[in-house]
């Protein structure tokens, strides 16, 4: 196999697609099997060239991309350039293929004119890493057993009533939502004081980013999860709120599910939402 | 199992998470342990000496635990110090990354005292064959 740095590109494959990526290096080296690497790992696929690194892209690599470009074609596939800074764009006019090759700005793009980007949905394949990575956190990291009750769709005007809330975006190239934990106080108190071995009996600035580290690790462990199958999440940074019965809303658009969390020192709820 | 006179460097931005790996440090009978927010915090504490293990945090804003990790591994005095990485994401690539830039063990969260334990035992045999090699 010859991607890697050292040749000028790296292969990635996914489902329906592969990602070929560029680098600097190919304005000093000859182009060597970039095709056949291509041709293996893309059959049937469609081909996203990622430009971001490179300046220029040599007639020799040019030559070989049509090439891929021309089979890809033949499948009704095609190859698109994403990426593409104004130079390489002039640079690609003035070698007359700025009309065969197609181009997106990024990789989403890419793949939503591709019809490549799936539809996720707020369903059990999506929602069940998060309850399982909640049952764990808290089991592994306070001891604390812990049962998720009926799941079910937040109505409209309905609001989970807290004290204090752990709050992470998700993002990735196909959606983008949110996961909110929010805890009342004696719960969260009560979390922390067994995750830090001493008795905590109000919620203050040595513990308030507890809610923040709960949330990153049970998010953390969903993701892993996710992203096997495929989801593409990105890493992100907690942020925690604050306040006696705050209510959190207009986090993210899109339909929220909220899954009730039992201990025997009380509630909590953990909201997630999803948008396409 | 490391020297409980070992000075060990706990990084990480959330107080909690300090607190915690600190707590379980205490209880395996380490007694010399400090703290940094950030890898930029803990680079200027690497720098004064003496630290003789390192357990930070991956995803930090600033400076992350991965590019602490390759700021110490590149310094010729300090490559050789044994380095713990602590993450909530798991995931294939991270690790792949990790153990390429020279991290001795990864931690993942959440983790109770024992799998801290036996990664820090696991560190500790590296260095002993390391040393021997």
């Amino acid at each position: 196999m010859s991607t890697g740095i050292e040749s000028g590109y790296a292969i990635e494959k996914f489902d329906g697609y592969v990602v070929v990526k560029l680098n600097k290096k190919i304005e000093t080296l000859s182009v060597k099997d970039l095709d056949a690497q291509i041709s293996a790992a893309s059959s049937q696929k469609f081909v996203i060239v990622d430009c971001d690194s490179v300046g220029i892209i040599p007639r020799e690599w040019l030559r070989t991309l049509l090439r891929v470009h021309l089979n890809a074609k033949k499948e009704s596939k095609f190859l698109k350039l994403i990426s593409v800074s104004s130079s390489l764009l002039s640079y690609l006019k003035k070698e007359g293929l700025d009309t065969t090759f197609r181009f997106a700005k990024d990789l989403k793009e890419a793949m939503n004119e591709t019809g490549l980007l799936p539809k996720r949905t707020l369903d059990t394949d999506f929602i069940n890493p998060f309850l399982a990575a909640t049952i764990n956190t808290l089991k592994v990291q306070a001891q604390i057993k812990t049962e998720a009750g009926q799941v079910y769709v937040k109505k409209p005007q309905e609001f989970i009533q807290g004290d204090i809330s752990g709050v992470i975006g998700i993002v990735s190239d196909s959606f983008n939502g949110s996961v909110v934990i929010t805890f009342p106080e004696k719960v969260f108190l009560k979390i922390i004081s067994n995750m830090l071995g001493e008795e905590y009996t109000k919620i203050d600035n040595d513990i308030v980013d507890g809610a923040g580290e709960l949330t990153n690790m049970i998010f953390g462990q969903a993701k892993v999860t996710l992203n096997e199958k495929g989801y593409g999440i990105k890493t992100a940074i907690p942020s925690v709120v604050t306040g006696k019965d705050h209510t959190l809303s207009g986090l993210t658009k899109g339909p929220i599910v909220i899954v009730p969390f039992t201990t025997e020192f009380g509630p909590f709820f953990v909201e997630i939402c999803l948008s396409n | 199992m490391f020297d409980p006179k070992t000075k060990v460097l706990v990084v990480d931005d959330m107080l909690t998470m300090r607190k915690i790996v600190t707590k379980i440090l205490r209880e395996l009978g380490f007694t010399d342990i400090t703290e940094a927010q950030d890898g930029n915090e803990a680079w200027a504490r690497v720098q004064l000496g003496h630290i003789g293990l390192i357990i930070s945090d991956w995803n930090m804003p600033n400076c992350t635990g991965l590019e602490l990790l390759k700021k110490v591994r590149a310094d010729q005095n300090l490559s050789k110090t044994p380095f713990l990485l602590v993450t909530a994401e798991a995931e294939q690539g991270q690790v792949s990354e990790a153990i390429k830039s020279g991290v001795d063990q990864y931690v993942v969260k959440p983790f109770s005292k024992e799998g801290l334990k036996a990664k820090l035992e696991l560190t500790h045999k590296k260095i002993l064959a390391r040393k021997s090699a």
